[in-house]
């Protein structure tokens, strides 16, 4: 579904991303896991035509980011870090708006609503004014906007950040119910990017770790930990070795 | 290119969901009737004047279109050269803010359909704008004869520089977060426009002709006088669909560089 084929970006001399590559078949649910600042949100902006690589390319369903862009947009629903929402809007319209520019067609966009904001929770709070409602409400709308149509690829930027204990439980059973849909809902891939490990252990089965814009591991969790090292530990070595050589390389 | 109506529709609901766009449609109508009721006034004192001089000659040169309509379009013209900023400096600077700028250009929209929706949305924000300008000529046809061609011809240069300054404003907005900014420049690039021909005038007329006569021709001011004296010149329409297109083309040269950045 991902093909990601050495995704770099450089801003000048800074290097943000160099030579990421990785591939996400269909119905996989990948964790995007490193520091901040690692290029996690780089990578994903890329992968959504956000931003172009400076060198690179990715496949998503099939379309090529550069060749065939909208299809390839098209594919992908895309919460960013800060979910994209019109504050003076009503959520519903906001939706319908959203709804119109991803193509939904028009005698299927009602219903595509109405599904996005079942699925989401929102049922309670469609016609409300965006901005009178509460932070984890505003992330469940940004969830919304990125499902609607059913995009095969979704692409979740720190889905639960801000959100309090009860919030982050209700998201990830939100996301995982993407993956593994019950009847008539279409399956979708996901990847969502986060520097919580608990996260990542509860809804991921994959883990791809970004560091210092490189790629330091790709694998199944359960290969992972099946060494006795937990995700921490990991997670701390691979940062860590990174952050050593960047002090020697000062030094 | 066929989203460009979605865009437009969700700028206009969101401009008159807050007061402001209310705001400045009242205002506006203000400053057009007391406009309106100064050139009358001053319209009836100068016949007035005549009359006692018994100078008939100048009486029957005088007229309703030269003489107020003409004026009234010109003092209108200046205050959009205020408000139209006002209008356009939240079409890209809130996108940004809100973050939904992401949600556009990665959406299957063109950077086309989002250019031309917001500008849409304030082209039709400023034909509201001049049909509040239209009204007070309309009046005058109620008691009086004003000429017809002059007085639509007019009207158009008003609803063709409000058009431009939109082009303006939209461009001035795609390049800054600020939205103090976005007005700043706009109004900036606006005065430059006003004040360019009587540069060319003051300055070079003798020593670069040739450079005086492209400012001249830069002027939005002197393209609106030729259509307020209902002469509607394709040489004067080409002026602002120039300046328009040069502006829309900008923006969505900026839009799309924020992908290259």
């Amino acid at each position: 579904m991902i093909e990601a084929k050495g995704l770099s970006k450089r801003y000048g001399d800074v290097v943000a991303v160099d030579d990421v590559s990785f591939s996400i078949g269909k119905g996989e649910v990948v964790g995007f896991l490193g520091p901040n600042g690692a290029g996690k949100t780089t990578t994903m902006r890329m992968l959504t035509g956000f931003l172009p690589p400076t060198e690179g390319t990715a496949v998503i369903a099939g379309h090529d980011i550069f060749e065939n862009a909208i299809e390839a947009r098209r594919s992908v629903g895309y919460l960013p870090e800060t979910p994209p929402l019109y504050p003076e809007m009503t959520c519903r319209s906001y939706l319908t708006y959203v709804a119109k520019i991803k193509d939904v067609p028009r005698a299927e966009r009602r219903g595509a609503v109405d599904q996005a904001v079942e699925r989401c929770g929102l049922s309670d709070v469609h016609r409300r004014v965006i901005s009178t409602l509460s932070k984890g409400f505003r992330q469940r709308v940004g969830i919304a906007q990125a499902i609607l149509g059913d995009p095969p690829v979704l692409i979740l930027d720190e889905p639960t950040v801000g959100l309090d204990p009860l919030q982050i439980r209700e998201i990830r059973s939100l996301i995982a119910g993407f993956a593994a849909p019950g009847k008539g809902e279409t399956q979708q891939t996901v990847v969502l990017s986060t520097h919580i490990l608990a996260e990542v252990e509860a809804i991921c089965r994959r883990v791809i770790l970004i560091s210092g814009g490189r790629k330091k591991v790709d694998a199944p969790i359960t290969e992972l930990t099946s060494g006795g090292h937990s995700l921490e530990e990991i997670f701390t070595q691979e940062t860590l070795r990174d952050a050593s050589v960047d002090l020697e390389g000062e030094g | 290119m066929r989203h460009i109506p979605t865009v437009a529709d969700r700028e206009l609901r969101s401009m008159f969901v807050s007061p402001v766009a209310y705001g400045v449609l009242s205002l506006f109508s203000i400053l057009g009737g007391v406009f309106f009721i100064l050139y009358l006034a001053d319209f009836s004192a100068y016949v007035f004047q005549l009359q006692q001089m018994q100078a008939m000659q100048e009486l029957e040169a005088t007229n309703l279109s030269d003489h107020l309509v003409n004026g009234f379009y010109g003092s209108m013209s200046m205050v959009l050269l205020f408000l139209i900023p006002g209008i356009t400096m939240g079409l890209f600077t809130s996108e940004k803010a809100n973050g939904t700028q992401e949600l556009l250009l990665t959406s299957p929209l063109t950077i086309w359909d989002i250019v031309l929706g917001k500008f849409l949305a304030a082209a039709t924000f400023v034909a509201l704008l001049a049909a509040i300008v239209g009204m007070f000529p309309a009046i005058l046809f109620l008691y009086g004869d004003p000429e017809l061609g002059k007085t639509v011809a007019g009207l158009l240069g008003v609803l063709l520089v409000g058009w431009t300054y939109a082009a303006i404003g939209c461009f001035a907005s795609s390049l800054t977060r600020s939205q103090v900014l976005a007005f700043l420049i706009t109004f900036v690039i606006l005065l430059c426009l006003l004040l360019v021909p009587a540069v060319a005038d003051l300055g070079i007329a003798g020593s670069a002709p040739a450079v005086a006569e492209v400012l001249r021709w830069l002027s939005t001011g002197n393209h609106s006088a030729e259509l307020s004296k209902g002469l509607v010149d394709t040489s004067d329409l080409a002026y602002f669909a120039v300046i328009i297109g040069v502006f829309l083309f900008l923006t969505k040269a900026i839009v799309e560089s924020i992908r290259w950045r």
